[in-house]
Parts: structure tokens; C-alpha cells; sequence
């Protein structure tokens, strides 16, 4: 297994290679520049030039793809031109801010849709089973923007319970008065992105709990008395397990992602919005960093989640 | 999303969810030019006393992203770094009257001398940095070198600043320092003096482009390159500030947080802390009415006038702001060669009464009035209200006459043939429409002109089919030559000097129309000539200009528009008007929460 782990991570180098390539052509293919509409018009639009050229921004291709590599293996990912920040010095602070709501949120959503899915698998067609299809049918079919604007509207400004703008408050002090006053700041779109994001999960879930009840292993143990509970304990959850820890490794490397509308509604400084503006206003050094990131986050997610199955499933072997 | 400080400001800004038609309509008299319906106060005080000082004062700054965290203005290029480091006084060296123009009593008093060309500076004696350091001649001259140097990240240098003695040299790296701007009593004295070329009238006003606004702390940032200097922990983490807070903390991109700065060299400030936060637009309405902020920074979103209007204790206070829209016409290129604009003869766009008739075909001051409830409303020239004195009143602009577009065109020989009208020489005529996409309100706006337009016979299309990503519009229309756009609708935000050739003079890139005069030319050079130092002769001069701009109708007003929050009723204070120079330091709260 190790051999093919290393294969395939050593493959992952050409395709990060040819990634980056068609990243760096599309980004520069792109209409405009970083500057233009951001200047005073007052001031010389030579001067617009003047930043193209000490950006390297005439230079051809290759050769701002070349020096881009170059840095890139000191661990320089450049400068933002937006920001006029080092890009990886932005990535550490908007995925920081990302990666504990996002954490947060997924933690929700497993505690939430786990018990939800095998309730509703095991009282198949039943009462309680409808309840849980039509609460994930609602959640999925509400845009989410609408819930997050009407959790805002009631939780935080009509019931003032939480907080309603940034990643932490400007008055907290001390390592425990920040980690509490984040905590405050995730609790509430956690919570909304944990209740309306669980359909996928818990689909999965009651489905594959159906398909289990009626396998022969299952009626097996039913008739040599083995009691239900343990039945699902043992037998069906486990099984059960197998698709979505299929997607585990995607949903470990998707939490750098960012949600733009999360971040919009609550001010909340993330992946998402930083990745929406580097593209709207070309900071082609962002862009560029993000893609690649994000495609390596990818390439990587596939693998572990290979991994993972054939670690939980012992029919799966990577050979 | 307001990012685009200076280009897109107008069609931008005024971001909106909201179509509906508020049903108002103001009454105007027929010969003057069109006005909102709404009359907003510039300032607002709470009448009590000031018993909350000792509290919070609570601001938001509306805006959908985070703010960037640059510090000092002359690296800014951006209205939220401008606003959420407000308190500290944006090293503001003057202060200006009404008008804008310069007056004594800032940080620094400023002297022209006509005879000799030059301008002195001279700092307060008291002025101070956050840190205790005093405010020197140096730190007035290192803002120049950041400006201007060969590796700055700056976007300010104006051609202008040429005009300083050993400018040029500086900038292209060929000299060390800037000769012109000199030490009378010493770089580390109170006074500098610049030598220009020529002075110009548009030097006495604040914003102009030839002597700069703001100061650096040089003790502060001297061992930086000016390279990184916006990337350094001196502007970013602990920045020093000359105004009468300073920052106690901040949470990157979030907020900023301020208490007095005891080395202000002004009125003491009032207030014992001052939050400010990044409210996104699609919950600052919701934040207001649940009391969560005294007053906003930057401007709502006109389509939200409405709801913030009906909110309880709180008055909304605005003026007009800083900015416009307009509707520009391709009327030749730009000569990379000469580096100066061409009208071109046989453009589909030449004939001035095609580009009159397609203004009075637009009900623009109706229009406003439903999308925007009086917030925005139709330009009469091609200088906002804002200049009061500059800005003309009486002229009409193009109000909605129908009769009128159809007249003109039919007199010129756009006759129809079919469904649409043809051109003179008989060919046919489709003309193409360029705009950025924008908000719903704004994108009615645009499908209100078009069907005007084809009420009018008119084949007029969008561009590409539908509004365009904002760098692709200007890519398009930037471009020296260009012929895929024949009318485009774009906005500027102006600086607090309304000299306008930068936009319309013969060798300016930002003419994006290309329209060229000599009358144009010699207009807007004499709002700047010797005899503009008289301003009755400048007014004058700016007034005929806007005349002339509208009878050629190379480009034509579109909208102005307001720029105003809700002022809670705990404030003490609050001023818009540019000659409140002192307005953070009197700001009193008369409560301990907002009311």
C-alpha cells in the first residue's frame, strides 16, 4: 500500500505542474489588470504602467511563470496587489478564520446528521423516517444566503444572542477571552450552515441502513437472536459508515474552501471571499496561489479518502 | 461591493436589493436644473448633556469585504482603509472652508507666493504623533519621496507633481532627493518650502494635484524601503497617527478600535473609545434598527433609503457626494504616439445632435426617483452640487423632452426607414451600448434607456449582449481605438479639486470618449490661468465649461447622487461639511448606548 500511496503522490507532481500552467495563462487571459479603476484619476495613468512594469506585469508568459516558480520554491507566493500584502501571509489568516468555522461546522453536522440518518433508516417508512426526509428536503431546497440573512436578522439583531460581524471582538483580550469570543463568532453560522447542510449525510446514511437491514448477514443475526440494538450497533453502522467515509477525505481537504455567503452576510474573513475578489479585481498572485491550493487540497483528498476505505473496508485493497 | 474608490464609485456604490417604486414625486420648477426630492441636513446634534463620554462610540463601516489595513494615505488606494483609520486623522496636513479651499489652523498652514513660485508649509508647533515624537519638516517632504519613488506601491503620482523642481529626476530614480523642497530652518524644523515651475490657482484647494494632503511619520518608517512599506508592521500593526485618536487595537480586515491621543495638537477628544466594524450591506438596515451602531462611514445603498428612513431615533444627515455618473460617447481614439486624443471625422457617434437627442430621450430624473427615492438624482452637469460655488445651478442639463430627440433627429437627417432610423447617408444605424454590470437597480436603469432609445428609433443594443464585468468595460473602452462601444454609461469619483482635465483635456487617457476641442482646451486651461487666482473669474470659468460640455454633448450628466447615514440620537455633533475639520475631536455622546 505504501508503494502505491507514494505513486500516486509522486504523480500528483506533474499534474500540480500542468495545473499551474493553465492557472497562470487563464488568470493573465483574463480582461484587465490589477490596477485600473482603483486609481486617482488625478493621477498619471503612466503611473498604472509604471506598476505593470515594476510588477513584471509585460513581461511574456514564461518568463513571469518561470519567476513565479522560482519564488514559489522559496516560499514565496509573491505579493497580493490588492492587499499589498504577501499572499501567504493573507492565506494563514483568512484560512485560519476558515478552517475553525469549518471545522466547527462539519463536527455539527456529523453530531446531527449521524443519529438523524439511522433513526430514519431503521423506522423506514415510518412517521418519524418521514420527518427526517422532509426536514433534509426543506433545509436543502432554502437557499442558504436567505437562512443565513434571517438567522442573522432574528439571533442576532432581533434576540441579540450572538454576535453579528468579524471572526472575533475587538475588545477581547487574553489567549481564553479570544478563543471564547471566536467560539461566539462561529457559533451561530455553524450552527445554521450545520442544520441546513445535512441532507447529504443523512441521505447517504438512511440509505444505506435500509440496504443493510434486508442483507443476509443482518437477518443472520436477527435469527440467531442477537438483539436489535446490538445488530445496529455492530453490524449496520459500521457498514453503513463505508460511503461517507468514501467522502471523508474530501470534506478534511474542502474545509480550506470557504463559503462566500457565510463570510458576506456575518463580515467574516475567509477562503472564500478573498478567492471572489481576487478574481474580481485580478490580483493574479492570489488567484494563482488559491487555485493551486485548492487543486492540491483536491489530488490529496482523493488519495485519503482511498485510504480511508480501504483502511475501514477491508474488502477495498490499494494495490 | 465599494472597493473601486475612485473609477466605478457612482454606478457602484449604490448597490441594492430592492425594485420597488417609492411613488414620490417631487415637485420641481421647469426652468432650473433637476433636484432630489429629499432635502438631508449636513449635520446632526443631540441637544443634552454629554454624559456618555465615557462610553463606546459605535460605528460601521458598510462594505462586503474586509478592509485591507493600510494605514497611511498615501499608500491607500481604497475609501475603507480611508474610513475605518478615520479617527486617526489621516495625517491630514490642512484644513479647508466650505469650498474646499485651504485655510489656517490644521496641522499645517500653507503660503503660496506667486512671485518667487513657491509654496511654504508650516507646521503647528504643537503637532504631535501618537507616540510623542513631534510632527517635522521631514515627514511633510518623506510623503513626496513615498509618492513618487521608481519602486513605490503608490498609485498617486500625478504629472503634475512635475512641476516641483527636481520631480522629474527624483521619480525616474535619477536623483536621491527631491531638489525643489527644502528645509528653512532645518530638516527637523517646523517649515518647508516648494519650488514649482509655475504655481496654480488649483493650489489653494485641498485634493489638488500638485501639492499633497498628508504627512508620514518619517522617525516611524525610515529604516523601511518604500518598496514594503505597505507591507510592513509600522504601517500595518503599529501605526502612529497625528489626529486626535489613536489605534488601541485592531482585528485584521474586522475592526478598529481607538481611544484619545493625548498629543493631539487640536480640540481634545471627547469620547473615551471608538469601535468601528465591517457591516455588509445586506444587514446594515437590520444592525441600525436594532441599535447596534451611532452612525455609518462611507455611504449606504440609495435603494435602502427608504427602511433607514423610517428608523426610530436616529435623522439622517448627508450632502451631495464627491462623485458622478455619465453617459460618455466613442468619438474617435487615442494617439499612443502623440499621447493625445483624436476626434475622428466620419464616427457613427460624431453628429453632436444624435447625442443630444439620445440625452432628452432619457426620463433620468424619474428614473432616480424610483430606484433610488431621492438619493440619486439627474445630473445637470458634468460637476457635482457638492462644489457649491464651482457647480452651475442654473442650467437645465437635459430634462426629458421627447418631442424635442425626435426633432433634432429628424432635422438632422435621421430619417426612418422600417422600424428603425438610418443615418444620413442613408446606411444603417445600430448603436452599442456599454455598462458594468451593477445592481438590480442600476441594471433597470440601463433597460429603461434602451427602451427609450427604441421608442425614439434608435437600434441600440447592449454591447455584448447584457451589462459587462467591470474590468472587461474598461479594458474595452480604455483601449486607444475601439469600436465596440458607441455610448457607454460609467461614473467618476472626484478629488476635493474639481479641475476636470485629467477626465476631458486633449492628452488625457481617462477621456475615454476622445472628444477634443479647442474651446474645450482653452476653458479648462483658464480655470487654472493667472487670472483664475481671482475665483469670481474661476467660478466663471468652470460655469462656462459646463455649458459648453453640455451643448457639445460629447458626454452627458448622468446622475448625482447623496452620500448619508442614519445619525443616532445619543450623538453630539456629527458633521459632512468640509469645514468641520475638527469634527472627530468635538464628536460627544449624550448617552451611554445608542438610543
Amino acid at each position: 500500500m505504501w508503494k502505491t500511496i507514494l505513486r500516486r503522490v509522486l504523480i500528483m507532481i506533474p499534474e500540480l505542474i500542468v495545473l499551474s500552467v493553465l492557472v497562470f495563462l487563464l488568470a493573465k487571459a483574463m480582461p484587465g489588470d490589477p490596477f485600473t479603476g482603483s486609481i486617482n484619476p488625478k493621477a498619471d495613468p503612466a503611473q498604472i504602467h509604471h506598476l505593470m512594469k515594476i510588477n513584471g506585469l509585460y513581461d511574456p508568459w514564461y518568463q513571469q511563470y518561470w519567476n513565479w516558480v522560482v519564488h514559489l520554491f522559496h516560499g514565496d507566493l509573491g505579493m497580493s496587489y490588492e492587499y499589498q500584502e504577501p499572499v501567504m501571509d493573507l492565506i494563514k489568516q483568512r484560512g485560519a478564520n476558515t478552517l475553525w468555522l469549518a471545522i466547527f461546522t462539519m463536527l455539527l453536522t456529523y453530531f446531527i446528521a449521524l443519529p438523524l440518518g439511522i433513526y430514519a433508516g431503521r423506522h423506514e417508512g415510518k412517521w418519524q423516517d418521514t420527518v427526517v426526509r422532509v426536514y433534509t428536503y426543506v433545509t436543502m431546497s432554502i437557499p442558504f444566503f436567505v437562512v443565513l440573512v434571517i438567522g442573522i436578522w432574528i439571533f442576532g439583531y432581533g434576540l441579540n444572542i450572538f454576535p453579528t460581524s468579524g471572526s472575533v471582538s475587538s475588545t477581547a483580550s487574553g489567549l481564553g477571552g479570544t478563543i471564547l469570543s471566536r467560539l461566539g463568532h462561529i457559533i451561530l453560522p455553524g450552527l445554521l450552515g450545520a442544520l441546513f447542510g445535512t441532507v447529504n449525510v443523512v441521505q447517504y446514511l438512511r440509505s444505506e441502513v435500509i440496504d443493510a437491514k434486508h442483507s443476509d448477514y443482518v437477518r443472520t443475526a436477527r435469527s440467531k437472536g442477537v438483539p436489535m440494538k446490538d445488530i445496529y450497533k455492530h453490524h449496520i453502522f459500521r457498514n453503513s459508515l463505508l460511503p461517507i467515509a468514501a467522502f471523508a477525505g474530501y470534506s478534511i481537504t474542502g474545509l480550506l474552501g470557504g463559503s462566500i455567503f457565510t463570510e458576506m452576510v456575518f463580515s467574516y474573513p475567509g477562503m472564500g471571499l478573498l478567492f471572489l475578489n481576487a478574481i474580481n479585481y485580478r490580483d493574479y498572485t492570489v488567484i494563482t496561489a488559491l487555485v493551486l491550493l485548492y487543486g492540491f487540497l483536491n489530488l490529496l483528498g482523493t488519495l485519503l479518502s482511498d485510504i480511508i476505505l480501504s483502511v475501514v473496508d477491508p474488502r477495498v485493497r490499494i494495490e | 461591493m465599494s472597493k473601486r474608490k475612485w473609477a466605478t464609485a457612482g454606478a457602484v456604490l449604490l448597490s441594492a436589493f430592492a425594485l420597488a417604486a417609492c411613488g414620490k414625486s417631487g415637485s420641481s420648477d421647469k426652468s432650473a436644473a433637476p433636484e432630489s426630492n429629499v432635502k438631508l441636513p449636513s449635520s446632526y446634534s443631540a441637544k443634552g448633556s454629554a454624559s456618555g463620554n465615557n462610553s463606546t462610540l459605535k460605528l460601521a463601516e458598510v462594505n462586503d469585504a474586509p478592509f485591507k489595513g493600510i494605514t497611511l494615505s498615501v499608500l491607500q488606494d481604497n475609501a475603507e482603509d480611508a474610513d475605518v483609520y478615520a479617527p486617526g486623522g489621516a495625517e491630514g496636513l490642512f484644513n479647508t472652508d466650505k469650498n474646499y479651499k485651504i485655510v489656517d489652523g490644521g496641522l499645517a498652514n500653507q503660503k503660496l507666493n506667486r512671485k518667487d513660485n513657491t509654496a511654504t508649509i508650516t507646521i503647528n508647533k504643537k503637532a504631535k504623533w501618537s507616540d510623542g515624537k513631534p510632527v517635522i519638516a521631514k515627514d511633510v517632504e518623506y510623503a513626496y519621496e513615498v509618492l513618487a519613488n521608481k519602486n513605490t506601491t503608490s498609485q498617486q503620482y500625478s504629472a503634475d507633481f512635475n512641476r516641483i523642481k527636481g520631480m522629474e529626476a527624483y521619480h525616474a530614480g535619477k536623483a536621491k532627493t527631491i531638489s525643489g523642497i527644502t528645509y528653512p530652518d532645518g530638516q527637523n524644523g517646523k517649515v518647508v518650502k516648494i519650488q514649482f515651475s509655475k504655481l496654480s490657482p488649483a493650489m489653494s484647494y485641498a485634493g489638488n494635484s500638485f501639492i499633497w494632503g498628508s504627512v508620514v511619520p518619517y522617525h516611524h518608517i525610515k529604516n523601511i524601503s518604500i518598496a514594503k512599506l505597505a507591507s510592513s508592521d509600522a504601517v500595518r500593526k503599529n501605526p502612529v497617527f497625528v489626529g486626535p485618536y489613536k489605534l488601541k487595537s485592531q482585528v485584521q480586515g474586522e475592526s478598529t478600535t481607538w481611544v484619545p491621543n493625548q498629543y493631539y495638537y487640536g480640540p481634545k477628544p471627547k469620547i473615551k473609545s471608538i469601535t468601528i466594524q465591517v457591516v455588509s450591506t445586506s444587514n446594515v438596515t437590520a444592525a441600525f434598527k436594532a441599535k447596534k451602531y451611532d452612525f455609518a462611514l462611507g455611504s449606504l445603498a440609495g435603494s435602502q433609503y427608504p427602511d433607514i428612513k423610517k428608523l426610530k431615533s436616529y435623522t439622517i444627515v448627508g450632502s451631495p457626494a464627491l462623485s458622478y455618473g455619465y453617459l460618455g460617447f466613442n468619438l474617435g481614439h487615442f494617439d499612443t504616439k502623440t499621447g493625445k486624443n483624436v476626434m475622428d471625422k466620419n464616427a457613427k457617434m460624431g453628429n453632436k445632435n444624435l447625442r443630444k437627442a439620445m440625452a432628452y430621450a432619457l426620463d433620468l430624473n424619474s428614473a432616480y426617483k424610483k430606484m433610488y427615492h431621492g438619493m440619486s438624482w439627474q445630473a445637470n452637469t458634468l460637476l457635482p452640487p457638492v462644489f457649491k460655488k464651482y457647480w452651475d445651478k442654473s442650467n437645465p442639463g437635459f430634462k426629458y423632452n421627447m418631442k424635442k430627440a425626435k426633432s433634432l433627429l429628424d432635422k438632422a437627417g435621421y430619417k426612418k426607414k422600417g422600424k428603425w432610423r438610418v443615418q444620413p447617408n442613408g446606411k444603417k444605424l445600430t448603436i452599442y451600448f456599454g455598462a458594468m454590470s451593477s445592481n438590480s437597480a442600476r441594471e433597470a436603469i440601463y433597460q429603461y434607456s434602451l427602451q427609450q432609445w427604441h421608442k425614439l428609433g434608435l437600434n441600440v443594443k447592449m454591447a455584448t449582449g447584457k451589462p459587462m464585468e467591470m474590468n472587461s468595460f474598461y479594458s474595452t473602452i480604455q483601449a486607444p481605438k475601439q469600436n465596440k462601444i458607441d455610448v457607454f454609461s460609467a461614473a467618476w469619483s472626484t478629488s476635493s479639486e474639481p479641475t476636470p482635465t485629467h477626465l476631458y483635456g486633449e492628452d488625457a487617457p481617462f477621456n475615454m470618449g476622445h472628444f477634443v476641442s479647442k474651446k474645450n482646451t482653452e476653458l479648462m486651461n483658464n480655470m487654472n490661468n493667472e487670472k483664475a487666482w481671482n475665483t469670481n473669474y474661476r467660478v466663471k470659468q468652470f460655469k462656462a465649461w459646463q455649458k459648453y460640455m453640455n451643448e457639445e454633448a460629447a458626454y452627458i450628466p448622468d446622475d448625482f447622487n447623496y452620500s448619508f447615514t442614519p445619525v443616532n440620537h445619543r450623538v453630539k455633533n456629527y458633521s459632512t461639511s468640509p469645514d468641520d475639520s475638527f469634527m472627530w475631536s468635538k464628536l460627544q455622546l449624550t448617552a451611554n448606548s445608542p438610543k
